[in-house]
C-alpha cells in the first residue's frame, strides 16, 4: 500500500520524435490542454491547424476547434472563449494575419491572453510563401507579447512559457509567438517532448478572476467611452507590459527549475560574444548560418559573436542596452523592412539604435535587410555582414550605414 | 561530413511520401547516432497537381544540428546531393524549381560519384535517353516499381515508402544501413516483417541494377542556364505585361504566357488520332490549361509545352480510341502531332497506334487504389482511305 501511495517520479521528457515547428506547436498545444481552438488556413500555418486537428481526432487532445471563416472571426472567436476563461489558441500568417488584425487589436486592449502562432510570411502582393517579418511586426505597437523562436524544440517550450507568462495575473496580454516560415515551420527536426505530468507542474490553471465572463459573475466588456476614459486606460496596459518584463524573467527561472536548465538569458542569446568587438544581432533561424559564420572567423582569430533576439515586445532594453553597449560595432539583420523609417532601414535596427541612444560611447550600428520574402542567407552571405560591420567600426560615415544583401542588383 | 538525400516527386500526388521518407531516413540516422534534419523546397508548395518537388534529409555524423541547418537548411536549394531518388519515372525529363523559372536536368544536383536512383519499370538505356550527361561519372540504379500515389488526403501503403528507405541504404550507406532499416521498420510494425523484407529486396536490386554512368554518356541538355531579372527591370507595383491579344488558325496558334510552361508537371500525354475527330470541340473548350488550338481543317491540334497531362480531354472525346494518354518517357519532343499528321496521315496513324501499344496507361477510378496498368488497346485502322 504504501508503495503505490507514494508520488511516481515521472521523467521530465517523455519522447523524442521527428516534428516540424508547426508538429511542435501542437504537441504543445496538447501539453498545455487548451480548451478553444480557432483556425482559418493560410500557409505557413495551416500546418498548425491540421497537426492539431489530428490530434483532436486521433484523440489525444480534447478541445472545442472551430473553423472560421476568416481570420477576422477566428481570432473574435477566441476572443470571446479566452473571456469566458478559456485557454485559447490560434494563428495565422502574412496578410491573413493583417485581415485579423483588428480582431488582434481589440483583444490587446481587452487584455485576454489568447496566444497565437505567426508562421512568418511575406505580406502580399506579390503572393509568396516564404519569411519576412513584417507580418507578426503588424502588433509590435498595440499591447501584444511578441516572441521569435529559432528551433522546433524552441517552439515547444515557448507554448509553455507563452501561456505562463500571458495569463500571469500581472499581465494577462495576448501573445504572439514568431516564427520563420519554411526554415522552422516546415523543418523537421528531432524534439524532446516532455510528459503531460511535467507541464502540469510548471503551468498553472488559467484564471481570469473577477474578469471571467459568467453567469455568476456578470460583467461587460469594452463598452464604447469617450475623451475622459482612453488614456487611463493605455497607462494600465502599459503597466501590464512593464510588469511582464518581471514576469517573463520568473516564468523562465520556474521553467529551468521543472525542465531543467534550458535558458540563461529569456530575452535574447548571446555566443562567443565575452570579449568580440563586433556582433551581428536578428530575429529568428538567422541564427543558425549567424553563429556558424561566428564560429569560422573565431577560428582566424576575429573577436566576432552573435546576439539572437527573442523577445522583441516587451523590448529588453534595460538588458539589451547593457549587453550591446560593450561591442565597437553592431550589425543587425532585418528580416523585414520599414518603409520610409530613418536612414530607410528595417523595424530591427531602429529598435537597436533607439535603445543605445542613451549611451554616451555608442557603437556605431549598420543595417542588413536580408532574406526577404524567403529569400536565403547563408553562411557566406553572415561572413559578408560580418566585414561590413568590422569595416564600419573603423571608416567614418558608415554608422546608419544600410545594405540589402542578396538583392540582384 | 555531410550527407544530402534529395527526394524528387510529384507536387500533391506523391508529397505525403516523399515527406515520410525525408523524415524516416532523420530518425533512422538518428538512432544510428547521427543528427540530421529534413525539408522540403518549400515554394513548391502547396503544389500544383503534378509539378516537380523536392523533399530533402541532411544527416551528419560530426556536425552539430546547428551548424548541419546552417549548411543545409539555410538555402532554399542543394547542389551536392549524394544520392538522389525519383519517384516517378517521368521526372527525368527534367524539373522545374518553382515559379516555372525554366527546367532543368534531374542529376544537376547530383555530387561527383552521387547516385540517382529511379523508381520505374524501365531500363537504364530507356532512362538514359531523356538524362543528360554530367562533366563527371555518376551512378544510376533503379528498382522496380510505377508511381506511387499519396497525395493530400491518401497514402497509398503499397511499400513504396519502405523500399525507398532500402535504396537510399544501397546507394549511400553512410547516411544509413539497411540493418538500421530494417530494425527501424521492424520496431515500428512487430508483428509485420513484411515491410523491412521490402526495404531489404529493393536494397538487393539497387546493389544489382547499379551502374556507373560515364562521362559522354546522356542526351545533350536542351535549357539554357536560369537569368533572373534584376530589382529595376521588373514593372514597378508588381505589374506584368498580359500575353499579348492575337488569335491565329494554326499550331500554337494562340497567345500564350512565356512564364507559365507547364511540360514537367506531366507525367502522360494525349496521343490524338486526328483521322478519327468528329470536330465536337470538346478537347478545346474542356482542357484546363487551354493547351489546344484550332488549325484550318477544323481539327484540334495540341500544345505539349502547355499540357499537363491531366487526362481531361480522353475523358470528355466522345470517340472511342481518338484520344489517348500515354506514358510521358515514351516521347522525346513537344512539336505539333498535327502538323505530323498532315504531312502522312498513314504514317502518323501507325505511329500513333505504335505508341499506344506501349505506354498506354490505365488510371483506377478511385486515385491511388491500384497501380496504374499498361494495356494494349485495340488497334484502329486508318479513317477515311
Amino acid at each position: 500500500m504504501a508503495n503505490e501511495r507514494a508520488p511516481k517520479a515521472e521523467a521530465v521528457w517523455e519522447r523524442r520524435d521527428l516534428l516540424t515547428g508547426c508538429q511542435a506547436v501542437a504537441e504543445a498545444v496538447r501539453l498545455a490542454d487548451v480548451d478553444v481552438i480557432a483556425a482559418y488556413p493560410i500557409r505557413p500555418y495551416t500546418e498548425v491547424m491540421d497537426a492539431i486537428s489530428k490530434l483532436i481526432a486521433d484523440g489525444q487532445l480534447d478541445a472545442e476547434y472551430v473553423i472560421a471563416d476568416s481570420e477576422h472571426s477566428q481570432f473574435e472567436i477566441v476572443k470571446h472563449a479566452s473571456s469566458v476563461n478559456a485557454r485559447t489558441f490560434a494563428g495565422s500568417s502574412g496578410t491573413g494575419w493583417c485581415y485579423g488584425l483588428e480582431a488582434l487589436v481589440v483583444t490587446a486592449t481587452d487584455r485576454l491572453p489568447v496566444l497565437y502562432l505567426v508562421g512568418n510570411r511575406a505580406l502580399d502582393d506579390p503572393g509568396a510563401f516564404g519569411v519576412e517579418h513584417n507580418d507578426a511586426m503588424m502588433v509590435r505597437d498595440v499591447g501584444f507579447l511578441l516572441c521569435w523562436v529559432t528551433t522546433p524544440q524552441e517552439a515547444l517550450e515557448h507554448v509553455l512559457i507563452g501561456y505562463r507568462v500571458a495569463e500571469d495575473k500581472g499581465v494577462q496580454m495576448p501573445m504572439a509567438i514568431a516564427m520563420d516560415g519554411a526554415f522552422l515551420t516546415h523543418s523537421q527536426h528531432m524534439v524532446d517532448i516532455p510528459s503531460l505530468g511535467t507541464v502540469r507542474r510548471y503551468l498553472r490553471r488559467y484564471d481570469l478572476s473577477k474578469r471571467r465572463m459568467h453567469p455568476d459573475n456578470p460583467i461587460s466588456i469594452a463598452p464604447q467611452v469617450n475623451e475622459d476614459w482612453v488614456m487611463e486606460l493605455r497607462r494600465q496596459n502599459w503597466e501590464a507590459a512593464r510588469s511582464a518584463r518581471t514576469v517573463i524573467k520568473e516564468a523562465y527561472r520556474e521553467f529551468n527549475g521543472v525542465f531543467g536548465d534550458r535558458y540563461t538569458n529569456p530575452f535574447f542569446t548571446e555566443f562567443m560574444t565575452e570579449d568580440a568587438e563586433t556582433i551581428l544581432i536578428g530575429l529568428g533561424t538567422v541564427a543558425a548560418p549567424g553563429r556558424t559564420a561566428v564560429t569560422r572567423l573565431r577560428a582566424i582569430g576575429e573577436k566576432v559573436g552573435y546576439v539572437s533576439m527573442r523577445w522583441f515586445r516587451p523590448f529588453p532594453t534595460e538588458e539589451l542596452r547593457a549587453c550591446l553597449g560593450r561591442f565597437r560595432s553592431i550589425g543587425v539583420i532585418d528580416r523585414d523592412f520599414a518603409h520610409g523609417s530613418p536612414d530607410d532601414g528595417g523595424i530591427l535596427m531602429e529598435e537597436v539604435r533607439s535603445t543605445l541612444y542613451p549611451l554616451d560611447n555608442r557603437p556605431v550600428v549598420v543595417d542588413f535587410i536580408a532574406g526577404l520574402g524567403g529569400r536565403d542567407i547563408s553562411i557566406s552571405d553572415c561572413m559578408a555582414m560580418f566585414r561590413l560591420t568590422q569595416q564600419a567600426a573603423s571608416q567614418a560615415g558608415m554608422d546608419g550605414f544600410v545594405k540589402w544583401i542578396g538583392l540582384r542588383e | 561530413m555531410i550527407r544530402r538525400v534529395e527526394i524528387n516527386y510529384r507536387g500533391v500526388f506523391q508529397k505525403r511520401l516523399a515527406k515520410k521518407i525525408g523524415g524516416d531516413v532523420v530518425r533512422i540516422a538518428s538512432q544510428m547516432g547521427k543528427v540530421g534534419f529534413s525539408n522540403g523546397r518549400y515554394s513548391d508548395a502547396p503544389e500544383r497537381s503534378g509539378i516537380p518537388s523536392k523533399y530533402f534529409a541532411f544527416v551528419s555524423s560530426d556536425l552539430s544540428e546547428e551548424e548541419l541547418e546552417a549548411e543545409c537548411g539555410a538555402e532554399l536549394d542543394i547542389d551536392q546531393a549524394d544520392v538522389s531518388i525519383v519517384l516517378d519515372d517521368t521526372l527525368v525529363k527534367g524539373v522545374e524549381p518553382w515559379a516555372w523559372s525554366g527546367i532543368r536536368p534531374i542529376n544537376e544536383n547530383l555530387r561527383d560519384g552521387g547516385t540517382l536512383v529511379v523508381v520505374t519499370r524501365r531500363t537504364h538505356e530507356d532512362l538514359l535517353k531523356h538524362i543528360p550527361g554530367k562533366p563527371r561519372g555518376w551512378r544510376l540504379a533503379t528498382y522496380e516499381g510505377s508511381q506511387s500515389f499519396s497525395g493530400m488526403w491518401v497514402f497509398r501503403d503499397d511499400f513504396t515508402h519502405e523500399r525507398t528507405l532500402g535504396a537510399i541504404a544501397a546507394a549511400a550507406p553512410d547516411v544509413m544501413t539497411i540493418e538500421a532499416v530494417e530494425a527501424c521498420l521492424n520496431n515500428r510494425h512487430p508483428n509485420d516483417p513484411t515491410r523491412a523484407e521490402a526495404a531489404r529486396r529493393a536494397f538487393d536490386e539497387v546493389v544489382e541494377k547499379m551502374k556507373t554512368v560515364v562521362v559522354g554518356t546522356g542526351v545533350e541538355s536542351k535549357e539554357a542556364a536560369i537569368v533572373l531579372p534584376k530589382w529595376f527591370e521588373f514593372g514597378e507595383g508588381t505589374v506584368v505585361a498580359a500575353v499579348p491579344r492575337g488569335f491565329e488558325m494554326r499550331p500554337s496558334g494562340q497567345s500564350r504566357n512565356q512564364q507559365y510552361k507547364r511540360g514537367t508537371t506531366r507525367s502522360q500525354r494525349p496521343i490524338i488520332r486526328f483521322d478519327l475527330c468528329t470536330k465536337c470541340a470538346l478537347c478545346w473548350l474542356e482542357c484546363p490549361d487551354e493547351s489546344f488550338d484550332p488549325v484550318p481543317d477544323g481539327l484540334y491540334d495540341v500544345n505539349y509545352t502547355y499540357c499537363v497531362g491531366c487526362g481531361k480531354c480522353a475523358q470528355v472525346c466522345p470517340v472511342q480510341e481518338c484520344i489517348v494518354m500515354i506514358d510521358e518517357l515514351e516521347f522525346d519532343d513537344e512539336s505539333s502531332p498535327w502538323e505530323t499528321f498532315s504531312k502522312d496521315r498513314h504514317a502518323y496513324v501507325t505511329w500513333a497506334e505504335d505508341k499506344k501499344s506501349l505506354g498506354r496507361l490505365i488510371h483506377s477510378y478511385v486515385p491511388g487504389s491500384a497501380d496504374p496498368q499498361t494495356v494494349k488497346g485495340e488497334r484502329i485502322p486508318p479513317k477515311h482511305g
